[in-house]
């Protein structure tokens, strides 16, 4: 059914009407660019709104449908991106002072792809500086706040990602993932946000926080939503080295499958870096047991220990973060947020002999992984943030640094960070809310390219839940 | 100061060209002992000469399923 607002409506089904002729890209921009209105000063999701230009690009794409041309599946959608992505001849400021006013002279692959499909640039949104941090703060452009309560964390470092698809102010969002800054915006909001395999989707024309770890992805209303988007930007591309040559599934062709006969892994762990919250296990819980109900075999699985694969994945983050920053480290660390600025400091104490066998343990850490705790199992299902959504303030680390911040900052990666070094496809579906009325998210890991598997999963699990469904008023 | 600190001292002061507190290069020392322990650990249970950092790709897709 049909919303009056055409904001509330989904990707698939707005890019289905629009597609349809039941409506037009024209009115699902102006749409979107209302609840911008209403929702920016509440949020601070976006840095910049493009309007005049966001609509201009929507007449251009009515009038191809008129003409007989359908570019595909995202014809005419209007979404936004986290600033890091590069748009040739435009700002781009990584979230930064530093980039603050710096023109970007080549545009990412991602965008490119978007823009051959037809997708309308609404602006780009709030970050982490330089992707870095995952909660959400910003001492440049100001925090980004949680749309479900204002008060309350978006989860980053995309942060506007995740909090503009929940207030339904884009259909669609680019986020960013190098140790969950997909996946916790993405719980943190309720929506859905996929950090696929490394090499699935190009990293060119990204701001990069670690070369190693950095996971381009979307976000989005529903699975269906993000398996649509993630067949448009994944791929090969000679631009990057990393990506793979394997073919782009149909994702969103794949999600009808169902559970049934599915073997699904239950771990609630207890062990890391954060206790894990009552609350949030049990709605976990409740998501294994309704997919139980759907006909998944769900079987409880232990999880390694993680701390290696998690120092390990620090390890390069530091060292790759120092060098690049280090001209900027140098002369001008006075424009680093302190919180930032400090957290790459240890790159530059690293032995390099340390940062090597980082790098050649991934592939001892992959194998242990998928013969240990994914054994036997098509999809690990466990929590995506530990612990209830905390405030604004509670996290505002700035003014402390050192080692609270390593705390702080390994309780809400503690369950997501390590499949950044393992570089498996992870998936955060929204499961519920807490006793604050925030989203909390599940995740589903699966194996090397098998996105489309957490996808039939989520998808089934969508179809017999309604988390989704709610939209923060 | 403490052996650690002093080495950090000396790396920032004489490698790295940095300039850092006491109070910094103590913490730094600290955290960095911490993840090169860690590392140093997993490499000592797992790594051989022939380990090769290229491997990750390898094992990426030869597991894939899709």
């Amino acid at each position: 059914m049909r919303n009056e607002d055409l904001a509330l409506d989904d990707l698939a089904s707005i890019a289905d009407d629009i597609a349809a002729g039941r409506t037009t890209s024209v009115a699902a921009t102006e749409a979107c660019l209302a609840r911008i209105e209403a929702w920016q000063p509440r949020t601070n999701a976006f840095l910049r709104v493009y309007k005049e230009k966001a609509l201009e690009q929507a007449k251009a794409m009515d009038a191809e449908l008129a003409a007989g041309k359908r570019r595909g599946p995202l014809h005419g959608v209007p979404m936004a991106h986290k600033d890091m992505y590069y748009r040739k001849g435009e700002v781009s400021t990584g979230g930064s002072a530093i980039r603050r006013d710096w023109v970007a002279p080549v545009t990412a692959t991602v965008l490119g792809k978007l823009d051959a499909a037809g997708v309308v640039e609404l602006g780009f949104l709030n970050m982490a500086e330089f992707a870095a941090g995952p909660t959400g703060h910003n001492v440049h452009h100001g925090h980004c706040r949680n749309p479900w309560d204002q008060s309350r964390v978006t989860g980053g470092s995309s942060s506007g990602s995740g909090a503009s698809v929940a207030a339904r102010m884009v259909y669609g969002a680019l986020g960013s993932d190098t140790g969950g800054s997909i996946r916790l915006p993405a719980a943190a909001c309720g929506v859905v946000g996929m950090k696929a395999t490394y090499g699935r989707v190009s990293r060119a024309g990204a701001v990069a926080r670690s070369w190693s770890l950095d996971h381009v992805g979307p976000l989005t209303r529903t699975v269906r939503d993000n398996a649509r988007m993630l067949s448009a930007i994944a791929g090969h591309d000679p631009n990057d080295s990393t990506t793979s040559d394997k073919p782009v599934p149909d994702y969103e062709a794949l999600l009808d499958g169902g559970v049934a006969g599915l073997r699904i892994g239950l771990a609630l762990p207890n062990d890391g870096p954060a206790p894990l919250d009552a609350q949030i296990g049990a709605a976990v819980q409740a998501a294994a047991d309704a997919l139980g109900r759907l006909g998944a075999k769900i079987t409880p699985v232990t999880l390694p220990d993680f701390t290696a694969l998690y120092r390990a994945a620090e390890v390069m983050v530091k060292c790759e973060a120092a060098a690049m920053h280090r001209p900027w480290m140098e002369k001008t660390p006075e424009l680093y947020a302190n919180q930032v600025r400090t957290r790459m400091e240890a790159g530059f104490f690293i032995p390099a002999t340390q940062y090597i066998d980082a790098l050649r343990l991934r592939a001892h850490f992959v194998t242990e992984f998928l013969s240990t705790a994914m054994d036997g199992v098509d999809a690990v299902l466990l929590p995506a943030i530990p612990f209830p959504l905390p405030t604004i303030e509670e996290t505002d680390t700035e003014t402390k640094g050192g080692p609270a911040v390593l705390k702080m900052v390994a309780g809400f990666t503690g369950l997501t960070r390590p499949f950044n070094t393992l570089g498996i496809p992870a998936l955060s579906v929204p499961c519920g809310f807490d006793t604050n009325g925030a989203p909390i998210g599940l995740q589903l890991v699966g194996r090397p390219f098998d996105e489309a598997m957490l996808y039939r999963i989520g998808h089934a699990y969508q179809g017999a839940t309604d988390h989704h469904l709610k939209v923060p008023v | 100061m403490d052996e650690k600190t002093k080495t950090a001292a000396g790396i920032a002061a004489g490698l790295q060209g940095m300039k850092y507190d006491d109070k910094r290069l103590a913490e730094l020392a600290t955290e960095v002992e911490i993840l090169n322990d860690a590392v140093r650990k997993a490499a000592a249970a797992r790594l051989t000469f022939d380990d090769d950092p290229a491997a990750f790709a390898g094992i990426m897709a030869k597991e894939a399923r899709s």
